[in-house]
Parts: C-alpha cells; sequence; structure tokens
C-alpha cells in the first residue's frame, strides 16, 4: 500500500509536471488560451505540493 | 475485450495510461477552445463576484481617472468614455453584447452608447444605442409604431405605417413637415432614405484652406454640376517613431468613390524632420449632391494646404487648427463646443457665439454653450492649437457651412423641439429585479483587432469625472456572444 502511494505521488507530480510544460507550450504558441481560463500559478501550486509529497513518501 | 488487456498492465501502467488520457483531453480541450469549430462561443465577466480564476476574456475598464472602483462592489464609469478589451483566439464576424447595468446619471445625460473599434488612425468606434432616455420617454407619449426593427415615433398620427412615411421622405415631402432637414425630422442610429439637396443652389468661388490642421479630418463637400478637384499638402512631422500613411477617401451616399493611399517607408522616425507629401483627387460627372472626403493621417501629420474647386466644404464634428498663429475664426451651426488646448500657450478666453468662455487649464476637455439663437455661430481663437468639436460642422467661412445631417436624438435634444417624426433604431433595455439589460449587436468583418483583441468602449456622453457631481453608470455583467465561421467552412469556402 505504502509502495502504490509512493508511486501514485511520484505519478502525481510528474502529471502536474506535464501539464505545465504543455500548457507553457500552448501559451508560447497561442498567447493568452490557456491564461484566459486558468491561472497557472495555482497550477504551480499544486505541482510543488505534489512534489513534497512525493519527495515525503520516498 | 478490453479487460484482459487491463489486468495485464502493471499499476505504474495504468496510472500513466490514465494521467496521459487526462491530458490528451486537456490538450483537445483547449484546440477546441482555440478553433472554436462550430463558430459560436460566449464570454462573461460578472464584476459583482470577487473570485476569479484566470486572467479571463474581458479585460478592466480603462482610464483609471474614469472609473471608480472603491464606492461600490462593482466599477462605477464615472468619466466619458471608457474602454475595454476582449481577447477572443480567432476572428469573429458578429458580436451581441448584453451589459447588466444600473444607471445613476441625471436627467441632462440621457444617453448611453456601445461601440467597437473600427479604425485605429482615426480613432473611430461603430456606436450602438444602449440606453436612450429622450426616446424611452416619447415611446411613452407619441404615436409609436415598430417596423422591421425600426422604431417610428409621430407627435401626431399622420401615417399608419413606416413604409408611407418613407416613400414621401423620398419624394421630400411629408405631411405636417415645410422643410425635411431643418426641424422636421430627428434620426437616431438610423440613416433614412432621404438626398440633401441646397434649393438654388448657386456655386462659390474655389476654396483655399491655408489654415495648418493637425491629424485626421472629415469633411462634407456639395457640388453641382461641378468638377471636383482637391489638392492636399501634407507635413510629416517625423516627431514620433510610427508609420505615418496617408489615407483618403471619398464618399457619396451609394458609398466609397475613391480611395488614394500614401504609405510611408517611415525613412526619419524620430528625427523630427519634416517632409512634404501631396495628393491630388480629381472627379468629374460627379452627380449633385453631398460627397463625404475623410482624411486619415495620424496625429503626428499635418494637413498644411487644401485647395477645394467647391466652395462649400464643411468640417464634421472636429477641427484641429496648428498654425501657432493668432485670431482665428471659425464658424459652427452648433450651440454646444468642446475646447481642449494642447499646450499652456494655447490657455486664453475664447469668444463663442458672442460669449466669452476661458480655457484655464491644459489638455482639459471644456464644454461650452451658446446662447446665441442664430444658424451659425462664429469662435475667435487668440492662439490655436485647440481640438474644437461638437455634434455639428465646422468651417473657416460662413458661406462655406453645410450639414446635411438630420437632428439626431442625442444628448442635446429636446422634446420641446419643434420634431414632428422620430425614427430610430433602437431596443428599449429590459428592467430585470432592478437592474438594466440591454443588448447590443455589433458587425465584427470591419473590426480592428490587434494581439488577438476587440476592443470596445462604453459611451456616456456628458459624464465627467471631475464634475464633483454623484452620477455614475454601475456595470454589473458584460456577456458577448461572438459568431463567426465554422471550421468546415473556413476549410472549405
Amino acid at each position: 500500500m505504502a509502495k502504490n502511494l509512493a508511486i501514485i505521488s511520484r505519478e502525481v507530480f510528474y502529471f502536474f509536471t506535464a501539464l505545465i510544460v504543455l500548457s507553457i507550450g500552448l501559451e508560447i504558441i497561442w498567447p493568452n488560451i490557456i491564461l484566459a481560463y486558468v491561472n497557472l500559478n495555482y497550477i504551480i501550486v499544486l505541482w510543488l505540493i505534489s512534489g513534497l509529497i512525493s519527495l515525503i513518501n520516498k | 475485450m478490453i479487460k484482459p488487456f487491463w489486468t495485464k498492465w502493471s499499476f505504474l501502467f495504468k496510472l500513466r495510461f490514465i494521467f496521459g488520457v487526462i491530458l490528451l483531453i486537456f490538450l483537445l480541450l483547449f484546440l477546441y477552445l482555440k478553433i472554436v469549430p462550430f463558430g459560436q462561443i460566449s464570454y462573461s465577466r460578472d464584476y459583482s463576484s470577487a473570485w476569479r480564476s484566470s486572467k479571463g476574456f474581458i479585460s478592466g475598464f480603462t482610464p483609471a481617472e474614469r472609473v471608480d472602483l472603491e464606492t461600490s462592489e462593482v466599477p462605477a464609469i464615472i468619466g466619458d468614455p471608457v474602454y475595454f478589451s476582449v481577447f477572443t483566439p480567432r476572428t469573429f464576424d458578429q458580436a451581441k453584447m448584453t451589459i447588466v447595468y444600473r444607471d445613476n446619471l441625471t436627467i441632462d445625460l440621457p444617453i448611453i452608447e456601445a461601440g467597437v473599434l473600427v479604425d485605429n488612425i482615426v480613432w473611430r468606434y461603430d456606436l450602438k444605442p444602449v440606453d436612450n432616455k429622450a426616446l424611452d420617454y416619447l415611446m411613452l407619449r407619441w404615436d409609436k409604431l415598430e417596423e422591421n426593427g425600426l422604431l417610428f415615433l409621430q407627435k401626431e398620427k399622420n401615417y399608419s405605417s413606416l413604409a408611407d412615411w418613407e416613400k414621401d421622405l423620398a419624394k421630400g415631402k411629408i405631411k405636417d413637415c415645410s422643410n425635411v432637414s431643418t426641424n422636421c425630422l430627428a434620426v437616431y442610429n438610423y440613416t433614412p432614405p432621404y438626398k440633401y439637396q441646397i434649393a438654388n443652389y448657386q456655386p462659390l468661388l474655389p476654396l483655399t484652406i491655408d489654415q495648418p490642421l493637425r491629424g485626421a479630418h472629415q469633411f462634407y463637400l456639395y457640388l453641382k454640376d461641378e468638377p471636383l478637384h482637391l489638392d492636399f499638402s501634407f507635413i510629416d512631422q517625423n516627431l514620433d517613431l510610427k508609420p505615418a500613411p496617408i489615407k483618403i477617401i471619398l464618399s457619396s451616399e451609394n458609398g466609397i468613390i475613391d480611395t488614394q493611399i500614401i504609405d510611408d517607408p517611415n525613412l526619419n522616425p524620430g528625427s523630427g524632420q519634416m517632409e512634404e507629401k501631396k495628393v491630388t483627387i480629381d472627379k468629374r460627372n460627379l452627380s449633385a449632391g453631398i460627397y463625404k472626403v475623410e482624411v486619415k493621417i495620424t496625429d503626428d501629420m499635418i494637413i498644411k494646404k487644401i485647395s477645394s474647386s467647391i466652395g462649400r466644404l464643411s468640417f464634421i464634428h472636429k477641427i484641429w487648427p496648428v498654425s501657432g498663429q493668432g485670431n482665428l475664426k471659425v464658424y459652427t451651426d452648433s450651440n454646444y463646443l468642446q475646447v481642449k488646448a494642447l499646450s499652456p500657450a494655447s490657455l486664453q478666453t475664447i469668444s463663442f457665439g458672442g460669449n466669452k468662455f476661458s480655457l484655464t487649464e491644459a489638455y482639459r476637455q471644456f464644454d461650452f454653450y451658446s446662447e446665441d439663437g442664430g444658424l451659425i455661430k462664429e469662435i475667435k481663437i487668440a492662439q490655436d492649437d485647440l481640438i474644437l468639436e461638437n455634434n455639428g460642422v465646422f468651417a473657416l467661412s460662413p458661406n462655406a457651412l453645410i450639414n446635411p445631417s438630420l437632428m439626431k436624438v442625442d444628448r442635446f435634444f429636446s422634446v420641446k423641439m419643434p420634431v414632428k417624426y422620430i425614427v430610430a433604431e433602437y431596443q428599449k433595455p429590459k428592467e430585470v429585479n432592478g437592474f438594466k439589460v440591454a443588448t447590443v449587436e455589433f458587425d465584427l468583418k470591419n473590426a480592428y483587432r490587434e494581439k488577438g483583441k476587440y476592443n470596445f468602449m462604453i459611451a456616456v456622453p456628458g459624464l465627467k469625472a471631475d464634475d464633483k457631481l454623484n452620477d455614475n453608470l454601475e456595470i454589473y455583467k458584460i456577456n458577448i456572444e461572438f459568431e463567426g465561421r465554422t471550421l468546415w467552412q473556413k476549410i472549405w469556402q
């Protein structure tokens, strides 16, 4: 169970990393397309939290 | 079929598969929102809600000094006009704007309009009515007909349909009206099928305007059985870094007749080195009537001289004389004048319709009203570099003054005027739970779009931020429905 939790927290962190990279990529290609709908700061906060949880569970 | 695959996959693979699908959905969703394949999308902003999860599509109002964000929970417009932009991921053909507002305006501010920017050189907005209290008042008291989206008001019922009235107007004879063009008919957001004619017209001598004028201007000309020859001489001051192209459009009521464009290679940006440019328009066999000339230039350019074969030439709504010389006389047909001094050296006492008015501050707009009952009012200026604006026309000699525009139900309109008919394309705003809700439609095909944004304006003519009155327009919500070509139409057409 603990092993699975570690895998999940790590994968969630990877997911948010990919989401941020994708969002920034889309913003570079089409400015405002993401920022008009979503504040990337919130995603970055979630990414940081998931990174910390992943480190704790390691 | 799927189950055997799913059971064979490891936990890590399943997890990555699920997150991969979420990322793919995210990508496809934003591609959908970027392309808008069905051609319709709506953006809104609720100003009463403090929570914002994103940057949004509709920007805040500018300039800041015309908006009060402190007193009320929503922005209150305290000065005219205010601007906002709307980001769209692609172009659209039409926009339907719904504004929810509460109006705390005084009785002398009867008009609210909204517009979209269509020309960024002369900053022209295509304005549409939001609220017109003069029309709202008359709709309750006069005979009212609504036909094909048009509102037809008659002081006394002489016509049973708008079509009958339009037929009579085309003939130049309306029941109970001695002179159509002067005081019998008023319009709002509507151009009737009416051709302006000067009775017993006698041509005037050719006109030379050698008073330099800064920036974009437009003027009317009236001619009959005469050739039209216009020579323009421009000075590009090269004080700013932007290119200064020249665009001159000659049009009549039937549309554009000629367009002259001179591009600017911008070889000396910001150098202050003056460049002279010339443009000529020569047209023969033009039918009798009114012609409009639009001179579209930036404020870095000066119209040094206009030589016209036609003597009747009047500037529409605005004139900006700039020579540094004094003692200029300008004539207008309006009782109202807006004046802005562009330098401290231009502060002075001006004479308008025989009354004296003081310009005490540079870059501030002053409003003056003349009590002169005459048709033509003289404006005497001791020092120029003033922007003169009103709802009428300006000319540099009284004989040159012509105004083919019909009376408008604008903020200067009074129900005491001897108007007998009003035609307007206007919908009264609805009242919902103490709020007013108005819907305005715009054609975006010719709208100006920069960096993915359309620029809009909300105008309350006459509303001033610095008049110390507690009058304002509170905006609660703006919703804009955009409509354009679908993806399939874009691909196949």
